[in-house]
């Protein structure tokens, strides 16, 4: 006479599990992460302890260390920066100018910039800085 | 004898629906958004106010103490010709703001100086506590 030990049953794995853990990580990146357009160059904004919350929306002029700039993530020419501004500044007034310039930028490159916004009738142009840290 | 026989249609079964598909997309979706996501911690500077419109700023101001900081193309800030560290500058902001705190502080950078070091100097002088402060520039006359 053979007696033979059942097999022990397995348990089926839940998979509910798995799917709740990737699906918080799934909506904690899309909370967390910033999609807005990269300039299509390095830009490493220059470091500042006062620096306020940036304030959501609006456009950004990033300025390349060389001078280079980018509305939006668009690469665009510096003369080109007036007419696309001024077109903005006519349906929404009080939009958001965020300049998003490499530290190592001449300032030649955007105090002449800002001051083109403030007589095109901008109202809110902002730097963009970031709070020193450890080196990224 | 009675007998109870009752003939019940078998219910059907729906379709299974894997959830092997599903767990794909998310995953996808998952890696997706942890490659794509930047962490920058951005802040901002106002560049430009409302206070800065000429009408106002010419009003009320005038009489008022103004200590002018000037930004060398070393980056470097200067007061009255002298070269100064920003700890030096920050000291000397923080005697001449106890003595005044309505002191109005002009910042006049170079044009070749680069962006880091007129934010450094804004740092400074904000930090040292200063509520009027506004950067001037040159222009070449036409």
């Amino acid at each position: 006479m053979k007696i033979t030990r059942p097999t022990p049953r397995r348990h089926p794995e839940t998979i509910i599990a798995l799917i709740d853990v990737v699906f918080f990580l799934l909506v904690f990146f899309m909370l967390i992460g910033r999609m807005d357009a990269t300039a299509p160059f390095e830009v490493s904004p220059p470091t500042a302890l006062t620096g306020a919350d940036m304030p959501a929306g609006g456009v950004t002029l990033s300025v390349a260390a060389d001078g280079t700039m980018a509305l939006d993530g668009e690469a665009i020419e510096p003369d080109q920066i007036e007419p696309r501004i001024q077109a903005l500044l006519t349906t929404q007034p009080d939009v958001l100018i965020r300049i998003n310039a490499h530290r190592d930028a001449a300032l030649r490159a955007i105090l002449p910039r800002i001051a083109q916004f403030e007589a095109m009738g901008a109202r809110d142009v902002v730097l963009v800085v970031t709070p020193p840290g450890p080196v990224r | 004898m009675d007998s109870d026989l009752s003939l019940n249609r078998r219910k059907p079964t729906g379709p299974l629906i894997s959830l092997v598909p599903m767990i794909d997309v998310m995953l996808i979706l998952l890696v997706f958004f942890m490659v794509t996501s930047t962490y920058l911690n951005l802040d901002m500077i106002p560049a430009l106010a409302q206070s800065d419109r000429p009408a106002q700023a010419s009003s009320g101001q005038a009489g008022s103490e103004t200590f002018l900081v000037r930004i060398g193309g070393d980056g470097a800030p200067y007061h009255r010709g002298q070269a100064m560290a920003l700890d030096a500058l920050a000291d000397e902001m923080t005697a001449r703001l106890t003595a005044n705190p309505a002191l109005q502080v002009i910042i006049l950078p170079t044009g070749g100086a680069k962006l880091q070091a007129l934010v450094s100097v804004m740092d400074t002088v904000t930090g040292a506590g200063a509520v009027n402060m506004r950067v001037v520039r040159l222009e070449a006359r036409p």
